[in-house]
């Protein structure tokens, strides 16, 4: 099974650290559901290009928040999700996204008031354009 | 099967102290743990001291110095070759004595010498690989040898897999069904490969850990991930003087630096992020940080070790 997990070359975290993050993304978000099976660690390892020793701790890691399960002999598999924990996820997401674009405003100097009506520019086009296309 | 934890597996292989001297070249001292379960790959230029460390650890080169522990065997003179049949030795040239023999001759023998040869596993791998049988090995190309060499490195799924640049000649259909292959046996969980490569994809692709090798000498043996994480390389600006180039030495993880442009410098640092802050305080202007590819590091590993010459 192929997972959509894409490493930044650019990004200063830690390979472990982004695989981890996107993995629990697609967990918390509902994109794996319960039940998947992931692939095996030097599979996953192969098709990211990093070791296997890497994957292993993001497995490991996500074991441990409860989000994956290790059977012996059958491999790693998606548990269930716990509503409250996906809300709480939802918010993460969305504010990475903001500090990203922050971030990237005041590497080109904006003012905090520039951001800030950017953003209403923002929602204001993209609200009119859901509006607009047909159901 | 995958093991999930932080135990560390025993080492398929160490070396205690290990030096080899030749007329004109030295391989050592070595110091290694190879882990069981784990891919290493041995990188450095030609005549940086691979293919000796093969035969070394084959038994086929006598150390002078040292200890060399192989699957949990001594290495010495009086050896037990037994520890030979659970290991698969791909050597970097094919052997001229298998020239007359056919791929099929070839596999017979080695069927009697490994206990664990499988004729099934055998031909399914020559069919994957889409590799002759017929005609005589001296007269395959040299990438069609080394399918049937790999195949037959590969049928009897020893313990310990060393290949010495295994992809010489392999076209890039050959080479994928060669990465396929060795995840696979990979799979099983306890097995290792030691690999010689110069293929940044490959060892990318493959390893695990990384032991870099120049002209005999080691220079340093990574997990992978952490080497790639922690390398960058810095630009910045600065003003350009003499201080400004002293001050330059003392960056935090400082591996090297040169000048791009007047007031433009570049280095590079296995600890980045004390770098940058050092290089702030310094009042420098940092224009951007990147991650460093496999040649690179081996670039600055080998001008260190000149350096120090």
């Amino acid at each position: 099974m192929w997972i959509p997990v894409h490493i930044d070359e650019n990004r200063p975290e830690p390979l472990y650290h982004q695989i981890e993050s996107q993995l629990r993304g697609l967990i918390l978000s509902g994109q794996l559901a319960e039940g998947t099976l992931l692939p095996s660690i030097r599979e996953f390892a192969a098709s990211l290009k990093c070791s296997v020793i890497t994957v292993r701790r993001v497995y490991q890691d996500l074991e441990n928040e409860g989000l994956l399960r290790t059977r012996q002999g059958t491999g790693t598999f998606v548990t269930r999700v716990d509503p409250d924990q996906r809300q709480e996820h939802r918010f993460e997401r969305v504010v990475e996204a903001f500090e990203k674009a922050v971030e990237t405003g005041l590497q080109l100097q904006c003012t905090p008031q520039e951001m800030e009506s950017i953003l209403r520019e923002v929602i204001d086009r993209q609200m009119l354009q859901r509006e607009e296309e047909p159901r | 099967m995958d093991w999930i934890g932080e135990s560390k597996p025993a080492a398929a292989m160490s070396l205690k102290g290990v030096s080899v001297r030749r007329q004109a070249f030295t391989l050592g001292p070595l110091h290694l743990e190879i882990p069981t379960g784990l891919v290493t790959a041995v990188v450095g230029a030609n005549g940086s001291g691979k293919s000796t460390l093969f035969r070394l650890l084959m038994g086929m080169e006598p150390c002078d110095e040292g200890q060399i522990e192989v699957l949990g065997e001594r290495l010495g003179p009086e050896t037990d070759i037994g520890v030979k049949r659970r290991i698969g030795y791909l050597a970097e040239l094919p052997h001229a004595y298998e020239n007359s023999l056919t791929a099929e001759e070839k596999a017979r023998f080695a069927s009697k010498w490994y206990p664990g040869w499988d004729w099934d596993r055998y031909r399914k791998l020559l069919r994957s690989f889409d590799a002759e049988s017929g005609a005589k090995l001296r007269k395959l190309s040299k990438g069609m040898r080394r399918k049937v060499e790999l195949a037959c490195v590969l049928a009897h799924n020893p313990e310990l897999l060393l290949l010495d640049e295994p992809s010489s000649g392999l076209d890039p259909f050959a080479w994928q069904t060669m990465l396929t292959e060795l995840r696979r046996y990979m799979e099983q969980g306890d097995r290792t490969i030691v690999i010689a490569s110069h293929i940044t994809d490959e060892v990318k692709r493959l390893a695990d850990y990384i032991l870099f090798l120049h002209r005999g000498r080691p220079l340093g043996f990574y997990e992978k991930d952490a080497l790639f994480d922690s390398w960058r390389t810095i630009v910045l600006s600065a003003q350009e003087d003499k201080e400004a180039e002293l001050r330059l030495q003392r960056v935090p993880g400082i591996q090297g630096w040169s000048k791009s442009a007047p007031g433009i410098y570049q280095l590079e640092t296995d600890r980045p992020d004390e770098a940058e802050a050092y290089c702030h305080s310094q009042g420098w202007k940092s224009l951007s940080k990147r991650r460093m590819e496999l040649e690179e590091i081996l670039g600055c590993l080998i001008r260190g070790e000149e350096a120090r010459r």
